[in-house]
């Protein structure tokens, strides 16, 4: 029973703060860790890495390691990495980088280092923030409130099958694809089958979760010609289960419900924003005043809002 | 008796219910504003008060209740009356999945549509529709009615037991174990006495009623055919 959130403004703004709300109003879904996917001013070159290392007294070594690694690509660091830490053993990163040759296979490398330092999100505006904790937790840790963007999803997570790890919180990059993060509230109940089918395509996955595995398989059919509509829209039928989920990336917001109805969602589209939450109260929560609430309760449902459209509003 | 007004705003919802319940005495009028789609508002209300929303509610509204009546000015959200024993609740908008789960007694009205599977494993007293209900609504209903005056979604009346469900208008389709019956005289009179005091009776309707097949009530595991139904 996690609780997801998405938002998009009408021009850039404070998007942070309204992710928090969102996500606060829905902290009973889903008390065991909350995350944010936020879109910032897209950067013409140069990537920004949002990511977590698991030992802290090991810092200094594993982020030598990771620095070297950006040089084997002909990347390495535009600014001194971020950190930010509590009294858990793992810390969290901000990097900004220039691009490395091959994308790819420089997080592919990187991959070899994920035992000790992950990347979890990596894109020219993507920026993922995800910890343990409640939304006003998270968001105190980590400045979410004063993240500055077009749009961006949140998560509550109710762990069901994989484990409360730090880096088992939503959302989830669609790694090795720049700027696609997901958000989901559900089940994938052929999550292994589906697995094994993109694992002998040569991609990755860094934790258990089925959420990942969704993001990946979109990006994988937008890759092979599908457009973000038809992929969402393809997902219902090729993957079983219970689910709601919502993609981003730099343009848009995306998602698709299941056959069965089970996982709600909900959105106000006002005055070129879109706030879209699984509870009613929660977009409530940015748009006070009595509005058209539209409910997607049926089944087999998809459908994308791009921040265009909105720019046409 | 005068109204009493209790606003909901940002505060606990305990504590707001707490306000509800002392007010709720019989003949009492009371007034709920600033709702904000809260959850929980107005659980286990005794008999005999009138209760008005004055905006929409969340999850849970009215549930439990045991003969007060409500109306909710705008939407409600999942399971509108869930476990209600009696008692009367009126949804000006639209009603989220699961309108009156397992209630037993009472009546539920809801002037838009539906979310999924309204009126699921009720045991007892009516849901009136005027729009159209969602997905599997009925599913399992073990008795009473769902009314449903603008169509249906997908599998409607999954695997009823001796609940009914009754559409006029379109259904998108049929769900598993279900008859549609041709409902006599009597039966379409004993729907417009429920339909009548809403302001609903109209006697050209052209009637969808649909009850169990009763093939998976008591289900023969080696009856391969009720297999292939679910």
């Amino acid at each position: 029973m996690c609780g997801i959130a998405g938002r998009i403004l009408k021009s850039p703004g404070k998007v942070g703060q309204d992710l928090v709300e969102l996500m606060d109003a829905q902290a009973h879904r889903g008390a065991d860790s909350t995350g944010f996917a936020v879109y910032t001013q897209p950067r013409s070159s140069g990537y920004v890495l949002r990511g977590m290392g698991f030992d802290k007294s090991a810092m200094d070594a594993d982020l030598s390691d990771f620095e070297n690694l950006l040089k084997d690509h002909q990347s390495n660091l535009l600014s001194e990495p971020v950190i930010t830490s509590d009294a858990n053993k793992h810390y969290c990163f901000r990097m900004e980088i220039a691009d490395p040759d091959d994308l790819a296979g420089w997080v592919a490398d990187a991959d070899t280092l994920s035992h000790r330092i992950e990347v979890q999100s990596c894109g020219r505006s993507l920026e993922i923030i995800k910890d343990i904790g409640s939304a006003s937790q998270v968001a105190d840790k980590h400045g979410v409130r004063d993240m500055v963007g077009s749009h961006g999803l949140g998560h509550a997570r109710l762990a069901t099958e994989s484990s409360v790890l730090p880096n088992a919180s939503h959302p989830f990059w669609a790694r090795p694809f720049s700027d696609v993060a997901i958000v989901h509230n559900g089940q994938i109940t052929d999550y292994y089958t589906q697995r094994d089918k993109l694992e002998r395509q040569g991609y990755r996955f860094l934790t258990e979760n089925d959420s990942e595995l969704i993001a990946v398989w979109v990006s994988v059919q937008i890759k092979s010609g599908l457009t973000m509509e038809q992929a969402l829209e393809k997902s219902i039928s090729a993957i079983d289960g219970v689910f709601t989920f919502m993609i981003a990336d730099v343009n848009s917001i995306g998602f698709a419900k299941d056959r069965f109805a089970m996982k709600p969602i909900v959105l106000i589209q006002q005055d070129g924003g879109i706030a879209a939450a699984t509870e009613e109260q929660a977009v409530r929560r940015v748009y006070k005043q009595e509005a058209e609430v539209i409910n997607h309760d049926g089944p087999s449902l998809s459908g994308l809002w791009s921040l265009d459209a909105r720019k046409a509003a | 008796m005068s109204e009493v007004v209790i606003e909901v705003g940002d505060r606990p919802i305990r504590d707001v219910n707490e306000d509800i319940q002392a007010a709720c005495k019989p003949g009492a009028h009371l007034r709920i504003v600033d709702t904000l789609s809260r959850h929980n508002l107005g659980i286990g209300l005794p008999p005999g008060a009138n209760i008005h929303f004055e905006g929409s509610v969340g999850y849970y509204c009215g549930g439990l209740n045991t003969g007060s009546t409500l109306t909710i000015e705008r939407n409600a959200g999942w399971a509108v009356g869930e476990g209600m024993a009696d008692g009367h609740i009126t949804v000006d908008g639209y009603a989220g999945m699961s309108v009156g789960a397992a209630m037993i007694g009472g009546t539920i009205h809801v002037k838009g549509d539906t979310g999924p599977r309204c009126g699921v494993a009720m045991k007892g007293g009516n849901i009136v529709v005027e729009g159209k209900i969602g997905y599997q609504s009925g599913f399992m209903a073990h008795s009473g009615k769902i009314i449903a005056l603008g169509g249906a979604g997908e599998s409607c009346a999954d695997a009823l037991w001796e609940g009914e469900v009754w559409v006029c208008g379109d259904v998108k389709s049929l769900g598993v174990d279900v008859q549609v019956v041709e409902p006599t005289a009597e039966e379409v009179a004993e729907v417009d006495a429920i339909l009548e005091p809403l302001g609903l009776k109209d006697t050209s309707r052209d009637w969808r009623k649909m009850v169990s097949g009763q093939r998976l009530w008591y289900f023969e595991s080696r009856d391969a055919s009720a297999w292939l139904m679910i």
